[in-house]
C-alpha cells in the first residue's frame, strides 16, 4: 500500500512538473513573447523598439532559459503567476474567484447528476432490457447526444425571453445558477446512469445477494441494505473523474452563460492571448485535477484492499 | 496457464468478419435504427454539392430571416442565405473533421496499444505514462492549450482533438492485446516464428476489431459535439468556413426572433450524434454479449 501511494505520489509530481515547464512554454510557442505584450497592450501595430529592448530587460528575457524557468517556478509555487496582460490585476486573485464559482457550478450540477442518474440506473438494473432499461437508455443515449451549446440557449429561449423566469446570464443568485447547473448536468446524469446500470446488474447477480434473498428479505431492502454499498465503488472513482472534468471543462457553459468560473477565465486567456492568465490557469486546472484524482485513487484503494493494483497484471 | 483456464468455447471465427457484423445488425433495436439514420444522414451529406438549393454563402438580402417557406425550407439567415443549404454545407464540413480525426486517433490509439502490449518493458511504461499525463488534463483545456499555441483553423482543430483523442483507444487495444495475448494461438504463432508485425495485425487487430469498432463510434459522438463547441466559441472552424456550431453561435443573436435558426444547426448535431452513439452503444452491447 505504501509503494501504491508513493508511486502515486511520484507520478502526481512528474504530471506537474511536466505541466509547469508547458505553461512556461507558452509564451514562446506563439512568437515573441515582448511583442506579443506590446500589442496585448496596445492597438498600434507599430511597435517601438525601444520600447521592446526596455521590456526585454525588464522581464530578463536576455538571461538563460532554465534560470528564467527557475524563476518562474519559484514564484508560481507560491502562487504568484504576475498581473493578468489585459486585466492588469494578480492571476491568482482572479483565479481564486474563478476556482470559487467553478466549484459551486460543478458541485451543483454533480448533485443534480447523482440524483437523477442514480435512481435511474438502479431501477433499470433490476428489469435488464424491459420497458424502463430500454426508455433508460434511451434517455442517456439522448443526454450524451445533446450538445450543451444548443440545449443552453433553447432553454434561455424559453425560461427567459418567453417566461421570463430566469436571467440568461451572470452568476449573482441562485436564480442564475439553475441553467447552467442543469445544461452541465446532462452528460454525467447519463453517465452516472449508465454506470449505476452495470454497477447494479453485477451486484444483483452476486452470492450475497442472492443469500440475502433467500434470508427472506425482499428484492429492494436487499438492494437498499446489500446492494448500494457495492456498487458505490465505481460510482465514487466516475464522481472524482467528472468533478475534475467539470471544474477546469465547463468551459463552454461558463462562455454561454457568462459565469465567471475557471473556463471562462481560461477561455478569455486563449482569446487575447493572456499569457500569464493562461499560464495560471492551465497549471491549476491540472494541479487541481491531478491532485483530486490522486487522493480518489489512494481513497478507492484504502477502502478495498481487492482492487487490483496498477501495473500488476493487467 | 492451467488446464481449467482453457475455455471449452472456440473463440469467435477470425476469418468471418461480415458474418460476424451481421451478427451484431441482428442483435439490436440501437445498431438497427442507428445504422439506418446514420446511413441516411451520410447519403445527403454526401450528395450535398448536388442536392443543395442554394449556394451556403449566396446572399440575398431582400429575403433576409425568412420564416421556413416552399423556397426555403428551413428559411433564411440574417444575410439571406438559405439555411438549408448552409446545414448541409456545415454538416459536411463537421462531419468530415469529426471523421478524419476519428480515423486519426484510431489508428494512432491501436498502434500504440497493441505495440506497448507486445513489447512490454520501457516502451509500454514510457507510452502509458505518457497516456496517464494526458489523461490529467481535461479534453477542453489540452484543445485550448494547442489553440493558443497554434492559433485557430481546421489543422488545428484535427490536431488539438487528436491530441485528446488517440488515449482512450491505446488504453482499451493494450488491455485487448493483453488478453489476446494469452492465447494459445498466439503462443502457437510465436512458437512458429511469425514477427510482432503479424502476429499484431492478422491475430490481434482481428479479436479487438468489436470493441474498437464500439468506441470509435461512441467517440465519434463526442468529437462532433466537441468541434461543433470550440466552433460555437469561436476557436474552431474559421470564418467564411462555417460549421453546425459556428451557425448555432451567430443565430443565437436571433434567438427571440427567429429560434429556428438555432434549432435547424443543433438538431443537426444532436441527431448525427444520437445515431452514432446508439450504434456504438449498440455494438458495445452485442461485443459484451458475444464475449461473455
Amino acid at each position: 500500500m505504501t509503494a501504491f501511494i508513493a508511486k502515486r505520489l511520484l507520478t502526481l509530481f512528474a504530471t506537474l512538473a511536466v505541466v509547469s515547464m508547458l505553461a512556461f512554454m507558452i509564451p514562446y510557442l506563439s512568437g515573441d513573447p515582448v511583442r506579443n505584450i506590446l500589442r496585448a497592450r496596445s492597438p498600434d501595430p507599430v511597435l517601438d523598439p525601444a520600447a521592446i529592448a526596455a521590456l526585454t530587460e525588464q522581464l530578463g528575457l536576455d538571461r538563460p532559459i532554465y534560470q528564467q524557468y527557475w524563476e518562474w517556478l519559484a514564484l508560481a509555487l507560491r502562487g504568484d503567476f504576475g498581473l493578468s496582460f489585459t486585466a492588469r490585476t494578480p492571476v491568482d486573485e482572479m483565479f481564486l474567484s474563478g476556482l470559487g464559482v467553478s466549484l459551486s457550478l460543478s458541485l451543483g450540477a454533480m448533485l443534480v447528476a447523482l440524483l437523477i442518474g442514480l435512481p435511474m440506473g438502479i431501477v433499470a438494473a433490476t428489469r435488464p432490457t424491459g420497458v424502463i432499461d430500454n426508455v433508460t437508455t434511451f434517455i442517456t443515449q439522448t443526454l450524451v447526444a445533446l450538445p450543451e451549446y444548443w440545449v443552453g440557449p433553447l432553454l434561455v429561449l424559453v425560461f427567459t425571453i418567453h417566461l421570463g423566469w430566469l436571467p440568461s446570464a451572470g452568476w449573482d443568485d441562485w436564480s442564475s445558477m439553475i441553467l447552467p447547473t442543469l445544461v452541465l448536468a446532462m452528460r454525467p446524469t447519463a453517465y452516472f446512469a449508465q454506470v449505476a446500470r452495470a454497477a447494479m446488474f453485477e451486484v444483483l447477480r452476486s452470492p450475497h445477494m442472492v443469500a440475502a434473498r433467500a434470508r427472506g428479505l425482499s428484492a429492494w431492502q436487499a438492494i437498499a441494505r446489500h446492494g448500494l454499498k457495492n456498487a458505490m465503488l465505481p460510482i465514487m472513482t466516475l464522481f472524482s473523474l467528472w468533478l475534475t472534468g467539470l471544474l477546469g471543462g465547463s468551459v463552454i457553459v461558463e462562455v454561454i452563460f457568462a459565469v465567471p468560473g475557471m473556463g471562462w477565465l481560461l477561455f478569455e486567456s486563449v482569446l487575447n492571448n493572456d499569457v500569464p492568465l493562461l499560464q495560471g490557469a492551465l497549471v491549476c486546472i491540472v494541479a487541481l485535477t491531478v491532485g483530486i484524482n490522486t487522493l480518489s485513487d489512494i481513497v478507492t484503494a484504502l477502502l478495498n484492499p481487492a482492487i487490483k493494483m496498477p501495473g500488476k497484471g493487467a | 496457464m492451467t488446464a481449467t483456464d482453457i475455455s471449452i468455447l472456440p473463440d469467435a471465427p477470425i476469418s468471418r468478419h461480415r458474418s460476424l457484423l451481421m451478427r451484431y445488425t441482428g442483435l439490436n433495436w440501437m445498431i438497427r435504427y442507428g445504422l439506418t439514420a446514420l446511413f441516411l444522414l451520410l447519403a445527403l451529406l454526401i450528395a450535398t454539392p448536388w442536392i443543395a438549393p442554394y449556394d451556403p454563402d449566396a446572399q440575398d438580402l431582400l429575403n433576409k430571416l425568412q420564416y421556413p417557406n416552399a423556397a426555403h425550407w428551413l428559411g433564411t439567415d440574417q444575410y439571406g442565405r438559405d439555411v438549408l443549404s448552409r446545414v448541409l454545407h456545415g454538416g459536411l464540413f463537421s462531419v468530415s473533421i469529426a471523421g478524419i480525426t476519428l480515423v486519426l486517433c484510431t489508428a494512432i490509439g491501436t498502434a500504440v496499444g497493441a505495440i506497448s502490449a507486445r513489447q512490454g518493458g520501457l516502451i509500454d511504461e514510457t507510452l502509458m505514462r505518457l497516456v496517464d499525463l494526458k489523461i490529467s488534463f481535461p479534453d477542453i483545456v489540452v484543445a485550448m492549450f494547442l489553440i493558443a499555441a497554434l492559433g485557430s483553423g481546421q489543422g488545428t482543430l484535427i490536431i488539438a482533438l487528436t491530441a485528446i483523442g488517440w488515449t482512450p483507444f491505446a488504453r482499451m487495444m493494450r488491455n485487448l492485446t493483453l488478453e489476446v495475448g494469452t492465447k494459445e494461438y498466439i503462443e502457437a504463432a510465436e512458437a512458429l516464428g511469425c514477427s510482432q508485425r503479424f502476429i499484431i495485425l492478422r491475430h490481434i487487430l482481428p479479436n479487438a476489431i468489436g470493441p474498437i469498432a464500439a468506441m470509435a463510434f461512441l467517440r465519434f459522438g463526442h468529437m462532433l459535439i466537441a468541434i461543433g463547441g470550440l466552433s460555437f466559441i469561436g476557436l474552431g472552424v474559421q470564418p467564411p468556413a462555417s460549421d453546425w456550431g459556428a451557425m448555432l453561435s451567430e443565430a443565437r443573436n436571433y434567438m427571440d426572433a427567429m429560434p429556428w435558426l438555432a434549432i435547424a444547426p443543433g438538431l443537426a448535431i444532436f441527431i448525427t450524434a444520437l445515431c452514432v452513439t446508439l450504434v456504438g452503444r449498440g455494438l458495445q452491447a452485442g461485443s459484451n454479449a458475444t464475449n461473455a
